[in-house]
C-alpha cells in the first residue's frame, strides 16, 4: 500500500464492506428495493416473452449506427431522468432548509439532506448532465444523423462505434451503482484540489467520480475519432465540403474539439489518481504540489468541452428552421466559418472560469477579450437562424417551437455570458447562483436542440410521426418550468446566493426558493408528457406513418432514403447534385425516383466483443475504485487480450446480394407508397438517383440569399 | 468498408515497423527516463539545473517515440500524421504557454519568490 488507507482493506475484496451498503438510508433502501424490483420484472418480462436472443442479436451486439444511435439516446434519456431526479432534490432540500427554524428529518438538521448527501448529489447532478445526458444524447444524434446525411453506409469504423457505446454504457453503470454501494463524491462535478486528495475525502466517492469520467472520455474521444474519418473518408459521389448539411460541419468541428481536449481531461484525472492511489502530490497544498493546476488542467478540457456540446445543438437547429421556414439555411458559408471559429476560439478562454484565482490584470484581461469574441461568430448564427426565418413560410409545429425555444435561451444564457465575461462582474458574481442560472440557461439550449431534434428525426428513425398535442404540451410546462426556475435563479443570484448551499441561512430567499421549487414541480409535470407523447405515438403508430421526406419540406440528404431508415441506408449510394439535396430533387422532380439495379453490398458483421470490453471496463473501474487489484489485473489482461484477438480475427462483413436488396427494397417502396396514398407521386425506378444531372438548373442556395421556393405548392 | 484491403500487414504504415525500431525507441526512453528518475531522487544537482536537464530528457524521449514508435516522417505514406502533428502544435503552444504566463503572474502577485524584492507596505 503506497497511501495510508482510513477503514478496513483485505486483498480479496479491497475496501468493499457490509457497512459500506446504506440499508439504513432512508432515501437510497427504498430505491435500492425499488430497483432491483424493476430489473426483477425487466428481466423476468424479457424472459417471459423470449427476447433474450432478438436483444442480444440485434442490439447488443449490433454495430449499426442507427442502433447505436437510439441506445445513446436511451441511455442519455435515462440519465437526463436521473439528473433532474438529482435537480428536484437539490431545489426541495433549498426550498425547505431555510433559516434557523426550519425543521429537519432523517438526521439532518434543517431539511432532509445531510451535507454530506447534499454533496454528493450535486456532484452527480453536474457530471450525470454534461458528460452522461448531453454527451450521449447529442453523440448519439451525430451517431443516427451524420453517415444518413452524408450518403455513408455505417461509420467508417462500426466495431469502434459500437466500442464507444459501450464504454459510455459502462461508465454510467459505474455512476449508477455508486448510489448503492459506497458513496458518491461531495466536490462538485470539475472537482476542487485539494479535497479531492486522500487525505481529505477518505472515502470511494471520488474513486467513483474520477474512474466514471475516464470511462467516459475515452468512449466519447473514440466516438470522436469515428465521425471525424466518417466525415472526411465517407462522403456520397458529388457530396463535396460546399455542400455538407451544416449538421454535418457542427459534428466535425464539435468532434474535432472532443478529439483534441479530451486527452487533457484524462491527463488531469490520471494526475489525481497518482496523488490518491500512489501518494504523489501534485495537487497538494504541499511538498511542491499546486491545487490551481488541477482547475487549470480541469478547464483546458472543460471550456472546449462546453463547445463541444453545444456546437452539435447549433447544427441542429441549423437544420429545422430551414425545414419550418421552407427556405434554405440563410449564409451557408458563414454558418460554416463561425463553427470552425466557435471550436478554434474555444482553446483560448479556459481562465475564466477562474478569474478570481488573482493572475492579476494582464491574464484575465486577455482571456476576457478572448472570452468575449466567441459572441462573433454566435452572434452570426443567431442572425443567420432569424435571417432565415425573416420572411419564411413557417409551420409552427412541435419540433419548431422547440428549436425557437432554444433561440431564446441562447440569447439569455449568451448574454449573461458577456457579463460573465467581464471580470468586474464576475469578481461579484463568481460561485452565486447567477453563474449556475447562466449555464443552466446555454445548457438548455442543449436540451431544447434535443427534443426539437427527437421530434424532428423520430420519424426518419423509426416510421411515424410523434404526437403533436402531447409533444406541443411538454414544450410548454418544460418552458413553464424553465422560467419559474431560473429567472428567480438570476435574481438570487444579484443577491448573493451562493451556490451549493444545503442550508440557506437568509429567510428573505425563501419565496424564491418556493417559485423555484414550484418550477420544478412544473417540470415534473413535463416529464409526465414526455411519458404520454411516448404512450400516445406508439399507440398511434399506424395512423401517423410517413414516407421518405417525412416533413414534405425537408432539406437534406437523409430525407431520399426510407422512413424507417433500412439498415443499409441507401440500396444504391445516391448521386449528390446539390447543397440541399432532398429540396433539390424536390424541385426538379425526383423525389419520387428510386435506383434503376442494385448491385451487391458489403455490411460489417455483428460483434460481441464491444459490449464484452464494455463489461470488463466497468469491472475494472469497479475494481480500481474498491482497490480489488487481483480484479483489476484480471480485467486488464481480460481486455488487453480480448483487444489482440479482435485486432487479429478481423471483421470480413459479409455480402448482401442484390437480389435480396431488391426484394426489401421493393417492399419499402411499396409501404411508402401506400401511406403516401396520392399526396405524393408514386415512386418510381429510373435513372436520376446515381447519376449526376448537371443539365438541371443548381438549386439557388449560394449563400441561402435567394429562394427557388416560389414555385412550391 | 474498402474492399481489397482485408490484410490490414499489407498495409503501408504497418510494412514499415520493425521489431528493432520498436525496441530501441522503448530503450532510449526507458534509459532516458532513469537518467531522470535517478537525478531528482539523488538531489545531485541544482534545481534549476535539474529542470533543464529532464526537460531536455523529455524533449529526446518525445522525439524518440514520435520517430520510432508512431513512424511519423515526411514519406509519402505518413506525412498525414506529421501533417496532423503541426496542426495539433499550436494547441501544445496555447495551452503550455497560457498556463505557464497565468501561473507566472499568479505567483507575482501571491507568493514570496526568493529573489524578489522585498513588497512594499
Ligand atoms: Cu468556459
Amino acid at each position: 500500500m503506497l497511501v495510508d488507507l482510513a477503514g478496513g482493506w483485505n486483498p480479496l475484496v479491497g475496501r468493499l464492506a457490509w457497512s459500506q451498503i446504506p440499508y439504513d438510508n432512508p432515501i437510497l433502501a427504498p430505491l435500492f428495493v425499488a430497483v432491483v424490483l424493476g430489473a426483477l420484472m425487466l428481466l423476468g418480462l424479457i424472459t417471459y416473452y423470449g427476447k433474450w436472443t432478438y436483444l442480444w442479436r440485434e442490439w447488443l451486439t449490433t454495430v449499426d449506427h442507427k442502433k447505436l444511435g437510439i441506445m445513446y439516446i436511451i441511455i442519455g434519456l435515462v440519465m437526463l431522468f436521473r439528473g433532474f431526479i438529482d435537480g428536484l432534490m437539490i431545489r426541495t432540500q433549498q426550498a425547505w432548509a431555510v433559516g434557523s427554524q426550519s425543521s429537519g428529518v432523517f438526521g439532518a438538521l434543517h431539511g432532509y439532506l445531510t451535507p454530506f448527501h447534499f454533496g454528493q448529489i450535486y456532484s452527480a447532478h453536474g457530471l450525470i448532465m454534461i458528460l452522461l445526458a448531453a454527451t450521449p444524447l447529442l453523440v448519439g444524434f451525430m451517431n443516427i444523423i451524420v453517415p444518413i446525411q452524408i450518403g455513408a453506409r455505417d461509420m467508417a469504423y462500426p466495431y469502434l462505434n459500437a466500442l464507444g457505446l459501450w464504454l459510455t454504457a459502462a461508465a454510467g453503470a459505474l455512476i449508477m451503482i455508486s448510489l448503492f454501494i459506497g458513496d458518491f463524491a461531495h466536490n462538485g462535478w470539475f472537482g476542487y484540489a485539494p479535497i479531492f486528495e486522500l487525505q481529505y475525502s477518505p472515502g470511494v466517492g471520488v474513486d467513483y467520480w474520477m474512474w466514471t469520467l475516464q470511462l467516459v472520455a475515452l468512449g466519447t474521444t473514440l466516438g470522436g475519432i469515428n465521425i471525424l474519418s466518417t466525415i472526411i473518408k465517407m462522403r456520397a459521389p458529388g457530396m463535396t465540403w460546399g455542400r455538407l448539411p451544416i449538421f454535418v460541419w457542427a459534428s466535425l468541428s464539435a468532434n474535432v474539439i472532443a478529439l483534441t481536449s479530451f486527452p487533457a481531461l484524462q491527463v488531469a484525472l490520471a494526475l489525481v489518481a497518482a496523488d490518491r492511489y500512489l501518494g504523489a502530490h501534485f495537487f497538494t497544498a504541499g511538498l511542491g504540489g499546486n491545487l490551481m493546476l488541477y482547475t487549470n488542467l480541469f478547464w483546458i478540457w472543460g471550456h472546449p468541452e462546453v463547445y463541444f456540446v453545444i456546437l452539435p445543438a447549433f447544427g441542429m437547429m441549423s437544420e429545422i428552421f430551414p425545414t419550418f421556414s421552407e427556405k434554405p439555411l440563410f449564409g451557408y458559408v458563414t454558418m460554416v466559418l463561425a463553427s470552425i471559429a466557435i471550436a478554434g476560439v474555444s482553446w483560448l478562454v479556459w481562465l475564466h472560469h477562474f478569474f478570481t484565482m488573482g493572475a492579476g490584470p494582464y491574464v484575465n484581461s486577455a482571456f476576457s477579450v478572448a472570452t468575449m469574441l466567441v459572441g462573433i461568430p454566435t452572434g452570426v448564427k443567431v442572425f443567420n437562424w432569424a435571417f432565415t426565418m425573416y420572411r419564411g413560410r413557417l409551420t409552427f409545429n412541435a419540433a419548431m417551437l422547440w428549436a425557437i425555444g432554444a433561440l431564446f435561451l441562447l440569447l439569455i444564457g449568451g448574454l449573461t455570458g458577456m457579463m460573465l465575461a467581464i471580470p468586474a462582474i464576475n469578481y461579484m458574481v463568481h460561485n452565486s447562483v447567477f453563474v449556475v442560472a447562466h449555464f443552466h440557461s446555454m445548457l438548455m439550449v442543449i436540451v431544447y436542440a434535443i427534443f426539437a431534434s427527437v421530434i424532428y428525426w423520430f420519424p426518419k428513425v423509426f416510421g411515424f410521426k410523434l404526437d403533436e398535442f402531447w409533444a406541443k404540451t411538454m414544450f410548454w410546462l418544460f418552458s413553464a418550468g424553465t422560467a419559474l426556475v431560473f429567472v428567480p435563479m438570476y435574481m438570487l443570484g444579484f443577491m448573493g446566493m451562493t451556490r451549493r448551499l444545503d442550508y440557506v441561512f437568509n429567510t428573505a430567499w425563501q419565496p424564491y426558493l418556493l417559485v423555484m421549487e414550484l418550477g420544478i414541480v412544473v417540470y415534473m409535470f413535463s416529464v409526465f408528457a414526455f411519458f404520454a407523447l411516448l404512450y400516445v405515438s406508439i399507440r398511434d403508430h399506424a395512423k401517423n406513418r410517413v414516407g421518405a421526406d417525412a416533413w414534405g419540406t425537408s432539406r437534406s440528404l437523409e430525407w431520399i432514403t426510407h422512413s424507417p431508415v433500412p439498415f443499409y441506408n441507401f440500396a444504391v449510394v445516391p448521386q449528390i447534385n446539390a447543397r440541399d439535396e432532398a429540396a433539390w430533387r424536390r424541385e426538379n422532380g425526383l423525389e419520387h425516383i428510386q435506383p434503376d439495379h442494385y448491385d451487391d453490398i458489403h455490411m460489417p458483421n455483428n460483434t460481441g466483443v464491444a459490449i464484452i470490453l464494455g463489461g470488463l471496463s466497468f469491472t475494472l473501474g469497479f475494481a480500481l475504485t474498491w482497490r480489488i487489484w487481483w480484479l483489476c489485473l484480471l480485467s486488464l489482461i481480460a481486455i488487453i487480450a480480448l483487444v489482440i484477438y479482435r485486432s487479429f480475427k478481423g471483421d470480413p462483413g459479409y455480402i448482401l446480394t442484390a437480389a435480396e436488396l431488391e426484394k426489401m427494397e421493393q417492399e419499402a417502396i411499396r409501404r411508402a407508397s401506400r401511406i403516401d396514398g396520392g399526396h405524393h407521386l408514386r415512386p418510381v425506378r429510373g435513372d436520376g438517383w446515381a447519376q449526376e444531372r448537371a443539365d438541371l438548373p443548381a438549386a439557388g442556395t449560394l449563400y441561402g440569399l435567394s429562394s427557388p421556393m416560389d414555385h412550391h405548392k | 468498408m474498402s474492399h481489397g484491403h482485408d490484410d490490414p500487414t499489407l498495409h503501408p504504415e504497418v510494412q514499415m515497423s520493425t521489431s528493432r525500431g520498436y525496441f530501441l525507441g522503448f530503450a532510449i526512453s526507458s534509459v532516458l527516463m532513469l537518467v531522470a528518475t535517478f537525478l531528482v531522487t539523488s538531489h545531485s544537482m541544482p534545481p534549476f539545473g535539474l529542470l533543464m536537464v529532464i526537460s531536455a530528457c523529455a524533449a529526446i524521449a518525445i522525439i524518440a517515440q514520435i520517430y520510432f514508435l508512431l513512424h511519423i516522417d515526411t514519406s509519402e505514406h505518413n506525412i498525414w500524421n506529421a501533417v496532423a502533428l503541426v496542426l495539433f502544435m499550436p494547441l501544445f503552444l496555447i495551452t503550455i504557454g497560457l498556463t505557464w504566463w497565468m501561473f507566472s503572474q499568479l505567483y507575482l502577485h501571491t507568493m514570496i519568490m526568493p529573489g524578489m524584492p522585498a513588497m512594499v507596505h
